[in-house]
């Protein structure tokens, strides 16, 4: 009788998680709790970390089916495999968007491409670890502070290494603030940390209405490998601008955003299963991600000294590092590092032109790489 | 011809990459330089479109 009773209770702890829980499941569990302190007491993206924590949690727990076909988060996994979710994303920031910093101040924007070397530095760094070129040019793209970019340049490099470059992607946007500014320092004196900048031009509703049109036309005639991301990053841009659809401006930048974040976050936080993430390539991701963040900071600000050389009127060297994607944190990290050597040098709406410049730099350098790596 | 999966591959993509992203994005700043002459085309009554916005 008591046999049959230990008999009968050990097939029922077979059908739970418990049986099957490993080593594996409670760092990756661990991981997840820090993300969500990270996102609660120190205010790290909470946005992001809170759902990605979470669905970590959820997935790592053995015997959750959330992430099998028939759960929620498998559902929310196939909207970005199948690439509905990062167009949408960009579409959301699009309607969130004004471009005139960019628009007014043109000779900046090549700053977007100045900060990019960082991707090309990681793609060799992991091409010297042994990935294939696919999976460095992935890993690579991290460089770029761009979120959707770089799960778009994933799923069509290398859809195994998705939750590890998502994870570094955002967490490295999550750090900036912390690893920018000791670059910034370095590579700059005193003197040019204080240059201030001439008030930029006032840009008119014309051009601001004519801007997402002709760089939608522009992507799809010169890019048509990234153009489904910027594409919908103009016509959110449209929509914002045109003044006459603004409860469709006002969706996409609110309600569709918020959506869609939910939908990204428990999707990345699902991949994060123990014997998928827990891996040698992950640590080597992680490396290669902050390298790329590192030199990305370093070529921005040091582009735009070089930029100085051929300039009458100097321009700020710390505005560089805003040419890294991640909008508008490098902005605002280019203006609070400005701020702690001059009170009143308020760098904020000039590092928005190279910062915006730059989300369209991660999707040139994308476009070229898929088109040279021969993937659709 | 796509790049071969070798360092070599990875050098040439990422000099051809970075070379040809500076090149494609100074042709949007030309581009961009370029706005301010659509004012000649006229004005949009900003006022009348947020008036009449759906």
């Amino acid at each position: 009788m008591i046999e049959q009773f230990f008999a009968f209770l050990g097939a029922l702890a077979d059908q739970t998680g418990l049986a099957h829980l490993w080593w594996g499941n409670l760092v990756m569990i661990a991981i997840g709790c820090g993300m969500i302190y990270l996102a609660i007491v120190k205010r790290y993206e909470p946005l992001l970390l809170v759902g990605i924590g979470f669905s970590c949690i959820i997935s790592n727990v053995p015997g959750s089916d959330l992430t099998q076909p028939g759960g929620l988060f498998h559902y929310a996994y196939q909207g970005v495999e199948l690439l509905i979710v990062p167009p949408l994303i960009f579409f959301g920031v699009g309607a969130m968007t004004d471009f005139a910093p960019m628009i007014a101040n043109p000779k900046l924007v090549i700053l977007g491409a100045a900060a990019h070397l960082g991707i090309f530095v990681a793609l060799i760094g992991a091409k010297l670890l042994g990935f294939t070129l696919h999976e460095a040019g992935a890993i690579g793209i991290i460089g770029g502070a761009d979120g959707p970019m770089a799960i778009f340049m994933t799923v069509k490099l290398a859809p195994h290494l998705l939750p590890q470059i998502s994870v570094a992607a955002y967490s490295y946007m999550a750090l900036m603030p912390l690893i920018q500014p000791p670059v910034m320092k370095l590579l700059t004196t005193p003197e040019e940390r204080v240059i201030r900048m001439k008030q930029s031009r006032q840009v008119t509703r014309l051009e601001k209405i004519a801007f997402p049109i002709v760089i939608g036309i522009i992507v799809n005639m010169f890019f048509p490998p990234v153009a489904p991301l910027i594409t919908m990053l103009m016509l959110g841009n449209l929509f914002r601008e045109v003044l006459v659809v603004s409860r469709l401006a006002k969706t996409a930048a609110n309600d569709l955003m918020n959506v869609i974040i939910i939908v990204l976050t428990v999707a990345i936080g699902s991949t994060m299963a123990a014997d998928k993430f827990l891996t040698g390539s992950t640590i080597e991701i992680v490396v290669l991600g902050l390298v790329a963040f590192v030199f990305g900071t370093g070529s921005g600000v040091v582009g735009a000294k070089l930029m100085n050389l051929f300039l009458k009127e100097k321009i700020n060297p710390l505005l560089g590092s805003a040419g890294i994607a991640s909008v508008p944190i490098a902005a605002r990290v280019s203006h609070n590092v400005a701020l702690e050597y001059d009170k009143e040098n308020y760098l904020i709406y000039h590092a928005m032109g190279p910062n915006l410049a730059g989300v369209f730099g991660t999707a040139i350098s994308g476009g070229i790489m898929l088109a040279l790596l021969g993937v659709k | 011809m796509t790049m071969p999966d070798s360092l070599y591959g990875a050098l040439m993509l990422s000099f051809v990459d970075f070379f040809m992203s500076i090149v494609m994005i100074s042709g949007i700043g030309v581009v961009l330089a370029l706005f301010p002459l659509l004012n000649r085309l006229g004005k949009v009554d900003e006022k009348g479109l947020r008036e009449g916005h759906h």
